[in-house]
């Protein structure tokens, strides 16, 4: 990426369009995915940056004479707006929760599947897996009916120890953990695979000289093992910080964001403001804030990332 | 989730740039023949569409492709089309949905001039609530009145009686009193079910209090007394506890089951009782819903349009007439269990042999349409579900929650 560096590295007198053409090479390497990265995700961005200043509407979808730059109305009315503070409160309480619970879990049942590479842990691998390559619509469909208040299984159970019924997806508190558990169990199966993978990389020969020096499993673990771990969990910790703040699918399909907004999550509520009212302006405004939090957070992630140690 | 949803917004955004610059161009359906015609109908099936047109493809020689669009994703696909600028050649609309694609300029206006060589599109042929100027959009026309569907009370006449009611209730407060003898029957049981996302009731129940949710100016107004009374209805049924208030409540399930004994609903819940329940045959009926001042319902159904830029206006008129015959639309009721919109199909004999058929057409006598405001579901209907929901769900103050709505819907233009 550095052509000066590829000049260095050179022999000290070439011609012209020789230096030309080797300052050219990592570019040609690095075009194809730059090309798609501008088309798929900066140039998006930049229209929906541009839209958000305009009142687009279906009308205007339909005929661009229609639409007009409104300024930072969009903005304006989306900081007023108490179903956008709300679906940004609920986003907030869902990463909070889901996220150190995906990392937290995934880790320790990626710990315990690499103890033994026997039969039984490669058939618990592909097990922890499956929810996670299961179609979304048929996991709703599957919880919707565990959750149901009228003949769910979890209610069943509880009224065969004697426990009152829980309204699962009716209770604007209950609700919020109820699609949270969706998402956790959804959402651990990559992670594991992951963790595996990055366990893998941990070098049997430390492990063994600290067995002989006597040190414990629990010891083995958290001195040598999750050290080693530093940057699978870096990772993981980025790429659910973001999924958690994209949250959809789970209240999408669950509960479409009920009862009274109360699963709503940021993206749900662009969703419904974009293409369900058709206000595209409004939404990618709202979008537009999306993408600066997550930035922000992202960046503020890799900051802390920086002053790390490494082995 | 793992996907980047934000992304896509903009990513349809510049589809739409993209697909729109050459939209004029461009072609108009996928009719690439001409004499070919793409049908979107509503729905997970198009099987039955496809029977029902095959006389006509015969007749006329177009061939007609149906696409079912299932009504979850019928928002999306609409916006797609008019982004794109490529549509189908007719498309079903949801009455709900009338006034934002007839906003979006996609559909050709159907003037008189326009329909004049196709007698069966002549206003006078269907239903009062839904013909011409009624799903007029700004003064223009530009859907067809095409299946009808209104609301009715279910009632499981095996357990009212038992339970010492005779006759289903003929009044809103006969309906709160029952439904406190049914609650009354013990542990689990209720009187009635309200769909927590039905925006139709509360208005029903405001025009059956003789009022209006829309002033004489043509704007969305709830601050009125027969609103008034309707929030007392309603809240009073969640307030006598005769309710269930858990929103995944399955109202079928329910009525099945006899946990609520009472609803009001559509034609379609007939169908799925007695395709899930026929054992309970006998044991429910329906009856015009219960009334106050007046027994008004809902209106409600499809109506169809033709898209703007179709190469086969002519096709496509002549397909819409030819859907307009009584006795095209009494075969789709018997396939579809649709209702017509056509009068002469609606007082088919085939029709009123069936005595809820009967009641459905009593009831679609004095029926009204949703007010045509620009979002009923995404914006007004929305704002009035949230706010009287809040009130018996999470127990907010009913003056805030009524001011909160008054103050979002009020200067909705509805015309």
């Amino acid at each position: 990426m550095n052509p000066d560096g590829a000049r260095r590295h050179g022999p000290p007198r070439i011609a012209g369009h020789e230096a030309m053409k080797t300052r050219l090479v990592p570019y040609t390497f690095v075009a194809p995915a730059m090309l798609l990265l501008i088309a798929f995700g900066i140039l998006p961005i930049a229209v929906a940056l541009l839209v958000s200043f305009t009142d687009m509407n279906l009308a205007g979808l339909g005929d661009w004479s229609r639409i007009q730059f409104v300024g930072g109305d969009n903005y304006a009315t989306l900081f007023a707006d108490p179903a956008f503070w709300q679906a940004l409160g609920n986003t907030a309480l869902f990463a909070v929760i889901g996220v150190p619970s995906v990392i937290v879990l995934s880790l320790v049942i990626a710990l315990a599947l690499n103890r033994s590479q026997g039969r039984f842990f490669r058939a618990l691998r592909s097990f922890y897996f499956v929810p996670a390559i299961t179609a979304i619509v048929a996991v709703a469909l599957v919880w919707g009916y565990l959750y149901n208040t009228q003949f769910g299984l979890f209610n069943y159970l509880l009224s065969v120890v004697g426990l009152p019924p829980v309204p699962w997806l009716s209770d604007p508190t209950v609700v919020k953990f109820s699609v949270v558990l969706v998402a956790v169990w959804r959402g651990l199966g990559l992670n594991v695979i992951i963790f595996l993978a990055a366990l893998q990389g941990v070098p049997k020969e430390y492990l063994e000289a600290a067995a002989i020096d006597g040190a414990s499993g629990v010891r083995r673990t958290v001195s040598i093992v999750l050290p080693l771990l530093r940057f699978a969990i870096f990772f993981v910790t980025i790429t659910t910080v973001i999924a958690w703040l994209q949250f959809f699918d789970e209240p999408f399909v669950l509960t479409k964001g009920g009862p009274l907004g109360a699963s709503t999550s940021i993206a749900l509520f662009l969703y419904q403001k974009g293409f369900s009212s058709s206000q595209f302006g409004y939404a990618s405004a709202g979008s537009v804030v999306l993408v600066a939090i997550i930035a922000i957070i992202t960046v503020v992630q890799l900051r802390l990332r920086r002053s790390d140690v490494d082995y | 989730m793992k996907r980047m949803r934000w992304l896509a917004l903009g990513t349809a955004a510049l589809v739409a740039a993209t697909l729109a610059g050459c939209s004029s161009s461009g072609s108009g359906g996928d009719s690439s023949a001409g004499k070919d015609l793409t049908v979107w109908v509503m729905g997970d099936s198009s099987a039955h569409f496809d029977a029902l047109v095959k006389p006509f493809e015969e007749k006329s020689g177009i061939d007609v492709k149906t696409v079912a669009i299932p009504w979850d994703n019928v928002d999306q696909k609409f916006t797609t089309a008019v982004a794109s600028g490529s549509g189908p050649d007719v498309i079903q609309i949801g009455l709900s949905k009338l006034r934002t694609y007839a906003d979006s300029g996609a559909l050709l206006t159907l003037d008189d001039a326009a329909i004049s060589d196709y007698p069966n599109l002549a206003a006078s042929n269907f239903v009062d609530g839904v013909a011409g100027d009624a799903t007029a959009i700004g003064g223009k026309i530009v859907s067809m009145p095409w299946v009808s569907d209104t609301r009715v009370l279910f009632y499981r006449s095996d357990i009212l009686k038992t339970a010492g009611i005779d006759a289903p209730p003929a009044t809103w407060d006969e309906l709160r009193a029952d439904a406190k003898t049914l609650t009354a029957r013990g542990d689990g049981s209720y009187g009635y079910y309200v769909p927590q996302w039905d925006s139709a009731l509360p208005v029903i129940m405001t025009w059956d209090q003789g009022g209006e949710i829309v002033d004489s100016k043509g704007k969305i107004d709830f601050d009125t007394p027969a609103f008034d009374k309707a929030v007392d209805l309603y809240t009073g049924l969640y307030a006598d506890k005769s309710v269930p208030t858990n929103s995944d409540f399955d109202q079928t399930q329910g009525f099945i089951t006899g946990t609520t004994p009472m609803l009001v609903s559509g034609p379609y819940l007939a169908a799925a009782i007695a395709q899930a329940a026929p054992e309970l045959e006998g044991k429910w009926n329906v009856t015009t819903v219960p009334a106050a001042d007046k027994d008004t319902s809902l209106l409600a159904g499809s109506n169809l349009g033709v898209w703007g830029s179709t190469k086969n206006k002519a096709g496509a008129l002549q397909l819409l007439d030819y859907l307009s015959q009584p006795d095209v639309q009494v075969k789709w009721y018997e396939a579809d269990g649709q209702l017509p919109t056509v009068k002469k199909a609606l007082e088919d004999e085939k029709l009123a042999a069936d005595p809820m058929v009967a009641v459905y057409t009593k009831q679609l006598a004095s029926s009204r349409l949703l007010p045509l405001v620009p979002n009923w579901d995404g914006e007004t209907g929305k704002a009035l579900l949230d706010s009287l929901n809040s009130i018996v769900l999470t127990g907010a103050n009913r003056d805030d929650a009524l001011k909160t709505l008054f103050t979002t819907t009020s200067g909705t233009s509805a015309k």
